[in-house]
């Protein structure tokens, strides 16, 4: 922490940080809670800054003037973008831990444990960028596996596959009651982002004039996002050379968002067929599915029409608060974690 | 209540009185509840996530949690109580002759009840909580029905804002009783510039509606006319300029109600801040007690919070034992981390 001149002696605030390319959200022991878009603006120049009157804005805030700024993501795949070594974009990635703390409304007074989730098979070089971004705004801080923390926030510890569906990220990880080791876990990039360009390509096949940004697929990719047969026609409006048009993306958006289920289900065989014969089938109907991703509506059924396929059957549950599953775990084994631990990673 | 059964068939879909039924119903226990001087308490209750729920599985099961919901919240009340469903999905429920501790005893007992339920949907489990406000009628500027029920349904707000799965009780009668205050004075006082400005001769053509004494309206007429020296037993005859004098003499009187109601609003706030000050030392005394309580018991310090059992982040978590292991790991996967980054470090010690 920076301010070090208030006595730190009211206890404790204890923090779950679920640091996502998309959206960072975060659960602290005093009851708040709250989520911002991963994004980090600053002024382009001495205009924007007066007329902004911010020296950085976040979230939507930043996404709405960004002609006015130099816009960052600082997150990709799950991790600081180029391991924390581009000077900005390591500022930003601070900023936004700072901002996310800020908005868990820490007193003065005491002191920040903060837990955040990085995924399961992150570098040593991500995990190093993302602690000495989190470092400038807590007392001690300690990285855990996404999936892992989304597990023991639900207290499920024995035999459960979860898959946390981010945006940079699908984590995959096979809890059997003991910490997950680097063989318990998988990580791919068929995410939410490859599903935003997989939905840009329909887009261009279905309207090869439409213009549109990468956050107006992502808009409409969390509005109308879908695998099931039977869906609702999904017709939206794009600009073709200026002109409002409706373009019916029904087909277009299932087969975009579908495409993320066989490397899930890839990833479960894997996990599945390298587990203990005996709990095997056990493990293949205790499938949790985490993160933004799994909003999209019907996923869960058609990863268990492959899991039939591929494995002969399978069970997929939703946690029910994709947003915060990740920072309500990080959150528990955060007040968990005895305190001598903290300190010594003072 | 045998009387109002047979108002029973209101809400088909959740067998559940009409708002509009069940509003009066309240109304009449309220009321009934003042003159009589027996506590009553009020709860406005939400079903978490329902909107999410519909969104995932369709309507279908948002009315089938609903009605779920509903037989639940009616199997763990008393025939005497009143529930009733009203707009968005909310639930408001009256407890005749329930005191306000009870009130938040019988709220933790349909907290409970609710997660006991098993619901689900396409072979799937759904993990079913509720939110809820409660309020009641001990409090004294609870005086009136709106008011208790608009207590409520912040608290029902506060508590689905923190996550659902809760109750919140909130001390805010004099707020909203005073809002109430201001909406009927306003009304009023709409009602009487609006049949004023009507006897008011504005043409040949303009049917002029005339109060006439013995209304409400021409009473409050009689009585200002009378102030300005003027004794009349019939407005037909009046002059148009006298009307319009009586108009003014109100104009001042709404001029120095408004300062008034300004110095009033400047005093409640100058006792609430008080208040505030007071409870912070209060919470401040607290939270000392119990730093003291905990160093007796040998207790880890260090939750400044007072949201860790709602949270679900008490000590008297199951597999104790496994989780302090998986902790020990992480801190050792976190240590071996910081050796490495920084290049030295003492060996951790463990748990």
């Amino acid at each position: 922490m920076t301010d070090t001149t208030t006595k730190k002696d009211h206890g404790v605030l204890y923090l779950g940080i679920d640091l996502g390319t998309s959206r960072t959200s975060v659960a602290a022991s005093n009851g708040l809670r709250a989520t911002v878009l991963s994004y980090v603006g600053y002024p382009k120049d001495v205009v924007a800054r007066k007329l902004l009157q911010k020296d950085v804005l976040f979230g939507e805030e930043a996404l709405e003037k960004r002609l006015a700024l130099r816009l960052h993501r600082p997150l990709a795949h799950g991790v600081i973008q180029g391991d924390g070594k581009d000077a900005e974009t390591l500022k930003a990635a601070q900023d936004l831990i700072a901002e996310i703390i800020r908005r868990a409304k820490p007193r003065a007074d005491e002191l920040v444990y903060a837990v955040i989730g990085a995924p399961a098979q992150a570098s040593i070089q991500n995990k190093q960028a993302i602690l000495e971004a989190a470092r400038k705004s807590v007392d001690s801080v300690m990285l855990c596996s996404e999936p892992f923390s989304v597990a023991y926030g639900q207290d499920m510890l024995d035999d459960v596959l979860v898959v946390d569906i981010g945006a940079g990220t699908t984590d995959l990880c096979r809890m059997h009651g003991t910490m997950p080791e680097d063989s318990d876990q998988i990580t791919n990039t068929f995410a939410g982002d490859y599903v935003d360009n997989q939905l840009a390509k329909e887009i261009k096949k279905v309207a090869p004039d439409a213009q549109f940004t990468k956050e107006m697929v992502k808009a409409l990719k969390e509005k109308h996002s879908s695998v099931m047969e039977r869906m609702e026609p999904v017709i939206v409006e794009l600009p073709v050379k200026g002109k409002p048009t409706p373009i019916d993306l029904t087909e277009g958006m299932r087969a975009a968002c579908k495409r993320i289920v066989p490397p899930i289900v890839e990833g479960l065989t894997q996990l599945i067929s390298t587990f203990d014969p005996e709990f095997q089938q056990r493990l293949k109907n205790r499938v949790l599915l985490a993160g933004g991703g799994s909003q999209i509506k019907g996923l869960d059924v058609a990863i268990e029409a492959a899991m039939k396929e591929r494995l002969g059957g399978g069970k997929v549950m939703r946690v029910e608060e994709p947003v915060y599953g990740g920072a309500n775990g990080a959150l528990k084994i955060a007040h968990d974690m005895p305190s001598e631990f903290w300190e010594k990673l003072k | 209540m045998p009387e109002f059964r047979t108002l029973h068939a209101g809400d088909e879909v959740h067998g559940l009185f009409s708002p509009r039924e069940v509003e009066e119903l309240m109304r009449v226990e309220f009321a009934r509840a003042q003159r009589h001087k027996y506590p009553v308490v009020c709860m406005a209750i939400g079903v978490d996530r329902l909107p999410q729920l519909a969104d995932l599985y369709g309507y279908e099961s948002k009315e089938e949690v609903l009605r779920a919901a509903v037989a639940v919240l009616r199997a763990e009340t008393r025939d005497s109580d009143f529930l009733c469903l009203r707009q968005d999905d909310r639930l408001v429920a009256l407890f005749p002759h329930t005191a306000p501790e009870l009130g938040a005893f019988l709220a933790k007992k349909l907290l409970a009840a609710i997660k006991k339920q098993r619901f689900e949907r396409d072979g799937r489990q759904l993990r079913v909580t509720l939110s809820i406000g409660v309020a009641h009628n001990r409090h004294e500027k609870a005086i009136s029905f709106e008011t208790l029920v608009r207590v409520a349904e912040e608290g029902l707000s506060v508590a689905d804002q923190g996550g659902g799965d809760r109750y919140v009780e909130t001390e805010l009668y004099q707020l909203f009783e005073k809002k109430r205050k201001q909406e009927e004075l306003a009304k009023e006082r709409k009602e009487l510039f609006d049949g004023l400005l009507a006897v008011i001769p504005r043409g040949p053509a303009q049917p002029v509606a005339v109060p006439v004494p013995g209304d409400k309206l021409g009473e409050t007429l009689l009585e200002i006319l009378k102030s300005l020296g003027i004794s009349v037993s019939s407005f037909e005859d009046l002059d148009k300029d006298v009307i319009a004098a009586a108009i003014s003499k109100m104009a001042d009187a709404k001029t120095g109600a408004t300062s008034g109601e300004v110095d009033e609003a400047k005093r409640t706030i100058d006792m609430l801040e008080r208040r505030i000050g007071k409870l912070t030392h209060a919470l401040g005394v607290t939270e000392e007690e119990l730093k003291r309580i905990a160093a007796m018991k040998n207790v880890e310090l260090g939750q400044a919070s007072i949201y860790r059992t709602v949270q679900g982040l008490s000590d008297d978590a199951s597999d104790k034992e496994r989780k302090r292991e998986m902790m020990k790991d992480i801190f050792h996967a976190n240590f071996e981390l910081k050796k490495r980054l920084s290049g030295h470090g003492d060996a951790p010690q463990g748990g």
